[in-house]
């Protein structure tokens, strides 16, 4: 397979590197624009100034630095987080709708902020980062626990199903919750929708070890997932332990979705789409799509970003609702318009 | 006002009513055009939260109180003695049928919210199906543009359910009303410049209220307060939101944050751009009593406090 595989990989490699650096400008670009639109219009020279001359008294600098630099940046490496989150999970369970909320990270992040903000009248932003990361990792462990159970491990289809178990479970224990307190339910209302707005350096800080940790271990993973992609037969003759392969790309996608759930909430759509995209691009080696999605995703977050800053003045959207109003349509078009590389 | 000629209408009829010796029959006609009659005067009341604080302070104790919130964390039942009331609620839009029908009520009264058409607890606890209905008639003022107006409608209705308003404690909350809003006028008077924002601070936007949408503030601005109206509030009516790149966008001499719960000054604070509005680089930042007073007492104490800000606060700040 392997044979067969690399000439095909071989022909298109100097082309897709080339795509990957033209991500990496569009993302610059992205970036760039990021720090100039906004629900407040600053000329361009004073973002300029603003960041080389830094004027504590001017409130548009105060805005750029306090606001549209963590912004941007948690944008970035949220939304590189979910492009690899699922991108990897899709590969480890060979599943093309898996993402985040398919093996309950969202539904446990969620349960266990909606538990700090009730039992523990927790309301600081910072706190729920690491309630949002715990109930993630929970969620996941317990998900690939009973998995596990049985003969043949956690196989796609029982991390599929027991995921989605999960998450029907999780989120009818937030919805009593939700349902007795509405004081609670004000306050999640913005954590759950997602929003990059209101994150200030502080909680990328604390969030950014896991990222760049997840992401480093997810991309360390693209070999074991071309071999899960074979099959698990295959992969298990080409000498691969397939257990510790999925434990592994498990244990990168948790870590990523459940940091970026915690900077951001939990933001759909990025982690489904983005991967789709990529794989349409660069074919079924996950030694590119990994990258591609990495670079995909914040393009596709900041974007939206970005347009829900300006959709609404003087208020503002938040990036969740449009990732899912531009996610969405995108998806269908992707679907209808050729058939979906088979994982 | 046509509400109070109703009710007035509604206490002449008591009144003249109440002279048979027995047997006192007791009538209310509320805003939305219902009379409810009893051949008594009620004495096991259901009341809503706000309904217990306006009627409390008077001397008219209810046996049961259904709550928007966990009664702890209830504005409008602060200070207030609760003891001996059954709570049957503590959640909006849920109330413990099996507890009230234990109290055996004669009546409920809650508020009517003529904007939504909906008696306080929403459809689900005293629309026209609920269970509620079925144990006892609902009644009582209406929620309109003035909290001096619906403090003086518990007045009347706690009047006209046996309440002496002569009492000494009663008495002494009104003329420590009257005296805090005579200091809140005079303060209002002395700084003729001064404007004021009411808000509401979120991790995600600030809201700047629309003044037209809180009756507390309407009776501020009878009493001469100037507070800012935003430009585009939202589709009820109540707020503008503001991205807190847009923050500064109104400059007012003192801007006032929702009191309901603590952590929305925290909020505030917490925002990079919060100190773009000059008021509260300056710390002019005072207490609104969002939406919940309901007796002369919190009123009071409310006024002292926007008093003491408002002869704090620097008319010229802003201009």
């Amino acid at each position: 397979m392997e044979a067969s595989v690399r000439p095909t990989v071989m022909r298109y490699q100097a082309t897709l590197a080339l795509g990957l650096l033209g991500l990496a400008v569009i993302v610059a670009m992205v970036a760039f624009l990021s720090m100039t639109v906004g629900a407040r219009a600053i000329p361009l020279d004073m973002v300029w100034t603003a960041l080389t001359a830094f004027d504590p008294d001017s409130t548009d600098h105060r805005i750029i630095w306090d606001l549209r630099l963590p912004r941007t940046l948690i944008g970035l490496l949220v939304g590189a987080a979910l492009g690899l989150s699922g991108a990897v999970l899709q590969g480890a369970t060979r599943n093309p709708l898996a993402d985040t909320s398919i093996l309950g990270i969202h539904a446990g992040a969620a349960v266990f902020v909606v538990m700090g903000i009730t039992l523990f009248g927790i309301t600081q932003l910072s706190i729920y980062v690491w309630l949002a990361f715990a109930g993630a990792g929970v969620a996941m462990f317990v998900v690939y626990g009973i998995a596990s159970i049985g003969r043949e491990g956690a196989t796609p289809v029982k991390l599929a199903l027991v995921g989605a178990a999960m998450t029907a479970a999780l989120t009818s224990v937030v919805s009593a919750v939700l349902l007795m307190s509405p004081t609670t339910f004000d306050q999640l209302r913005f954590w759950q929708v997602g929003s990059l707005a209101g994150r200030d350096m502080a909680v990328l800080m604390q969030v950014l070890p896991f990222l760049l940790a997840g992401i480093v271990l997810a991309l360390a993973t693209a070999r074991m997932l071309d071999g899960l992609s074979l099959g698990e037969d295959v992969a298990r003759s080409l000498g691969q332990n397939v257990k510790i392969s999925r434990a592994i790309a498990g244990l990168a996608a948790v870590i990523l979705a459940g940091s970026a759930t915690a900077a951001a909430g939990p933001i759909a759509f990025v982690g489904l789409t983005v991967p789709h995209v990529a794989r349409a691009v660069t074919g079924p080696n996950y030694r590119w799509i990994l990258p591609y999605s990495m670079l995909l995703a914040p393009i596709l977050l900041l974007g939206a970003d970005i347009i829900g800053r300006v959709v609404a003045p003087p208020g503002e959207v938040q990036v969740g609702i449009v990732t899912a109003a531009i996610g969405a349509p995108f998806f269908i078009a992707l679907v209808r318009r050729r058939k979906l590389a088979t994982l | 006002m046509q509400h109070r000629t109703l009710l007035a209408a509604a206490m002449a009829a008591a009144v003249a009513l109440s002279s048979a010796a027995h047997a006192q029959s007791w009538s209310y006609t509320d805003d939305s055009g219902q009379t409810v009659t009893l051949d008594e005067v009620p004495t096991r009341i259901v009341a809503s939260a706000d309904a217990a604080a306006g009627l409390i302070p008077l001397g008219i104790r209810p046996v049961g109180i259904y709550a928007d919130s966990a009664v702890a964390d209830s504005k409008p039942l602060q200070g207030l003695d609760l003891a001996g009331i059954e709570i049957v609620g503590q959640a909006w839009g849920e109330i413990d049928i099996e507890k009230v029908a234990a109290l055996e009520p004669d009546i409920v009264i809650a508020e009517y919210w003529p904007l939504d058409d909906a008696w306080s607890g929403g459809p689900g606890v005293t629309g026209a199906e609920s269970p509620l209905r079925a144990l006892a008639p609902i009644t009582g003022p209406t929620v309109g543009d003035s909290i001096l107006a619906l403090v003086e409608d518990y007045e009347d209705l706690a009047t006209s359910l046996g309440a002496d308003l002569s009492e000494p404690q009663v008495a002494a909350d009104k003329a420590a009303f009257e005296e805090a809003r005579a200091a809140f006028e005079e303060a209002v008077a002395a700084k003729p410049g001064l404007t004021v924002l009411a808000v509401w601070a979120g991790a995600d936007a600030l809201y700047v209220a629309a003044p037209a949408g809180a009756s507390e503030l309407v009776d501020f601005e009878r009493w001469g307060l100037d507070i800012i109206t935003p430009e585009v509030a939202d589709d009820r009516g109540y707020f503008e939101t503001l991205s807190w790149e847009q923050a500064d966008k109104y400059q007012p001499d003192l801007i006032l944050v929702d009191n309901r719960s603590a952590t929305t000054l925290e909020t505030a604070l917490a925002q990079p751009t919060w100190t773009t509005i000059k008021a509260a680089q300056a710390g002019a930042v005072a207490e609104w009593p969002a939406y919940w007073l309901r007796n002369y007492g919190a009123y009071a104490g409310e006024l002292e406090k926007l008093t003491a800000a408002i002869s704090a606060a620097d008319e010229n700040l802003t201009d």
